[in-house]
């Protein structure tokens, strides 16, 4: 029987079910790893909820970035927010394989869990790569730049580390409307992640209803920048799909 | 022409000089790292950013924009020439400096590529053009992207001036001959071109030597491993670097920039005179061979104005013959070949049917197939559908055990092209006759529908309730 070992959607407690799964000695093939909730729960297999423990957490970021490398534990805790339901158990494969053979281990696509944790990985840095070019900020009273995104995954962090060093004298906070998290930048200091109340996020919706000059002025740009005898919506489509549209001023 | 004398708002003036300038076809803010600074705004990633994509395809990254359309000349092909009737108008830098700084907080663009009509004089239009630079890096701060269309004809000194200013530097070549040059731009001359684009390749080798770089322009990594790329054999460091541009008092000082960092690049049109594919494309590696440029931009003519000696409105843009020269292109810059590998005088222009590389392969089929856990960077670099990056995962993962076809697949190596080239292990995937007229039939298949997809532009999708009729729940 597989003992599935579940956890909330946040940094210290997936490293936690990592350590839980690690110290269970059940057996690396007689475990799973998932992030909840759990859609679909199965007879066969026993669930075992794990509380995120900062000790835990902080002891497989020590062990990782001593036994392997500090490199790997950045490109192994980069892709944790993608939405792929399987991505916890994969690092932990990844782990696996990583402590056994070392941090080259990420060019070996001999091994199935490494090709899958690329393929999870690459496909997250390019969704966090598309908000850094489709995010659009709204100017709140000339100073604050407010901007929401609905991502699939938990992009804010790579998204706002960007804006960071792009805009480090402004005020602004990007909102993920889906998972309810925000970077709010305070001017010539660091970001920081906020969780946000329905409260919140229902007052932070209206700042996309401001009225902002210039988003009247980029329409303007959009429309005449286009030449029309080279009319091509499906090119148009395939570089800026409609569920990444949602928030662009452009289109609205 | 049409001279508007009352004041246009910022909104007309947008319009009409973004309008002007959308037939220049570069809009990339590629080519240089720049980290942000505290109390400036921006910064610029060598990889360039796209913000949008406007309804013709082609990636929105910088406000590509004209300072003013208005000119002295009277270029047949150009939509801006003195004998149209248009609507023209001009930006102060004020307002183009606000504009910039205010789409780039909202994140609509990467940066700003500015070019003009020639107002008055050379010398006067880039000397407003540097202005506009100036303001912008100093009074507002801007630290991000700046490519500048630098005018034929204007002095040394303020090219030098937006130099420094601009990340990226651009003098469009328009035509790869002086014959098809001087008709259809009276007035203007070819070598007036040239040897500005000299200067400006001299200089930006001048000031990386200079701050302890090489002469070169960095390339793209995969370079380092052939042997015989078109830059493998250029040697700038031989030349003397005396015929550099400097910009009086003392501005490089102050501004403590590099000399357009991000290189320079140019622009040829095709399609409104007779050049083969052929001369278009050794132009372009003479190019980057001679002047060490950037990057060569293609731009499909689309017919403006009447005139005998251009296709009439109406013809559509050879977007065709523009795809293929921009894949051939891409096969000089990160593939090492060469122009006269490609294409050759009895076989002047390439086959529209199949992509250059793809047409390659099947003129060689001598080489292959080759095996992919033996074959050095160069080799495999030659088959199609396979890239630098999937050389790169190539290379890495057959250092620890062979490589078979399902792990290509997961590499991301195209093998609806790939499979006709290669083996794994000695084996191929299918069972395939390596005869010309068969590979060349079923890749011509294969490319039939991305070379329809260039060519028609109707679009269908699935209708949905929720985004066509804004339909909301409860």
């Amino acid at each position: 029987m597989i003992t599935v070992f579940t956890c909330e959607n946040d940094f210290t407690a997936m490293f936690s079910c990592i350590h839980a799964a690690w110290s269970s000695r059940l057996g690396h093939e007689h475990v799973r790893l998932q992030v909840e909730p759990v859609e679909q729960m199965n007879l066969f297999e026993n669930y075992v909820h794990v509380d995120a423990d900062e000790k835990k957490a902080e002891s497989v970021i020590y062990a990782i970035n001593c036994k392997i490398s500090p490199a790997f534990y950045a490109q192994i805790s980069y892709c944790l927010g993608a939405y792929e339901q399987d991505t916890l158990d994969t690092i932990y494969r990844v782990l696996i394989l990583g402590f056994a053979y070392g941090e080259h281990i990420l060019s070996m696509y001999q091994y199935k869990d490494i090709t899958r944790f690329l393929e999870i990985s690459r496909r997250y840095g390019g969704e966090a790569h598309s908000f850094l070019e489709f995010l659009r900020f709204h100017c709140i009273g000339g100073k604050l730049f407010v901007a929401h995104i609905e991502p699939k995954s938990r992009v804010v962090m790579p998204v706002a580390e960007h804006f960071a060093d792009r805009m480090p004298s402004e005020y602004w906070i990007i909102v993920d409307d889906i998972h309810k998290e925000a970077a709010i930048h305070p001017a010539d200091s660091a970001y920081y992640m906020y969780y946000l109340t329905d409260e919140e996020m229902d007052k932070l919706k209206l700042t996309e209803k401001e009225n902002d000059s210039y988003t009247f002025l980029w329409k303007t740009y959009f429309d005449t920048i286009a030449i029309k005898e080279r009319k091509n919506p499906k090119c148009q489509l395939y570089h800026f799909p409609i569920w990444k549209r949602s928030h662009a001023v452009e289109f609205l | 022409m049409n001279e508007l004398t009352q004041a246009l708002s910022i909104n007309e003036k947008l319009e009409i000089l973004s309008d002007a300038a959308k037939y220049d076809v570069a809009c990339t803010s590629s080519g240089v790292d720049r980290r942000g600074k505290q109390g400036f705004l921006g910064n610029s990633c060598s990889a360039g950013i796209c913000h949008a994509f406007s309804e013709d395809g082609r990636c929105i990254s910088l406000l590509k924009i004209l300072m003013s359309n208005h000119c002295i000349y009277d270029c047949k092909y150009c939509i801006n020439r003195r004998s149209n009737d248009n609507r023209r108008a001009s930006f102060t830098p004020d307002e183009l400096c606000t504009l910039t700084i205010e789409f780039y907080k909202r994140n609509y663009i990467e940066g700003l590529f500015l070019s003009s009509g020639v107002v008055q004089s050379p010398e006067y239009t880039m000397e407003r053009i540097c202005e506009t630079l100036f303001l912008l890096r100093t009074k507002y701060r801007f630290n991000g992207y700046i490519h500048v269309k630098a005018i034929p004809g204007a002095p040394d000194e303020l090219l030098a001036r937006a130099g420094l200013l601009a990340d990226r530097i651009s003098i469009n070549l328009e035509f790869p001959s002086a014959e098809s040059f001087e008709s259809l731009a009276p007035g203007k001359n070819f070598n007036k071109i040239l040897q500005p684009m000299a200067q400006i390749s001299d200089t930006i080798a001048g000031h990386r030597l200079a701050i302890g770089k090489s002469a070169r322009m960095e390339r793209c990594g995969i370079n380092k491993y052939l042997e015989n790329s078109i830059f493998s054999d250029l040697k700038l460091e031989d030349k003397s670097h005396t015929d550099l541009m400097i910009a009086g008092g003392s501005l490089a000082r102050d501004l403590r920039r590099p000399f357009a960092p991000a290189g320079q690049s140019t622009q040829m049109i095709i399609g409104a005179s007779n050049e083969t594919d052929l001369e278009l494309i050794s132009t372009s590696q003479q190019l980057y061979k001679s002047f060490d440029l950037k990057r060569v931009f293609y731009s499909a003519y689309i017919p403006l104005n009447e005139d005998s000696a251009l296709p009439a409105p109406g013809t559509p843009p050879p977007l065709l013959r523009e795809h293929r020269l921009y894949q051939a292109d891409w096969l000089l810059r990160y593939y090492g070949f060469h122009a006269e590998e490609l294409l050759s005088s009895s076989r002047p222009n390439f086959n529209e049917k199949i992509d250059p590389k793809c047409d390659w392969a099947v003129r060689h089929l001598d080489i292959f197939p080759v095996e992919i856990n033996k074959a050095p960077h160069d080799l495999l670099l030659r088959v199609p559908g396979i890239g630098p990056k999937g050389v790169q995962r190539i290379v890495e993962a057959r250092k620890y055990g062979s490589v078979n076809f399902e792990m290509l697949k997961k590499m991301g190596i195209v093998l609806k092209r790939a499979q006709y080239f290669i083996t794994c292990q000695g084996k191929m995937l299918y069972k395939i006759p390596i005869e010309e007229s068969f590979i060349t039939n079923s890749l011509v298949d294969s490319n039939r529908k991305e070379n329809f997809g260039i060519l028609d532009n109707t679009s269908y999708r699935q209708m949905n309730l929720f985004d066509d009729f804004r339909l909301a729940i409860g």
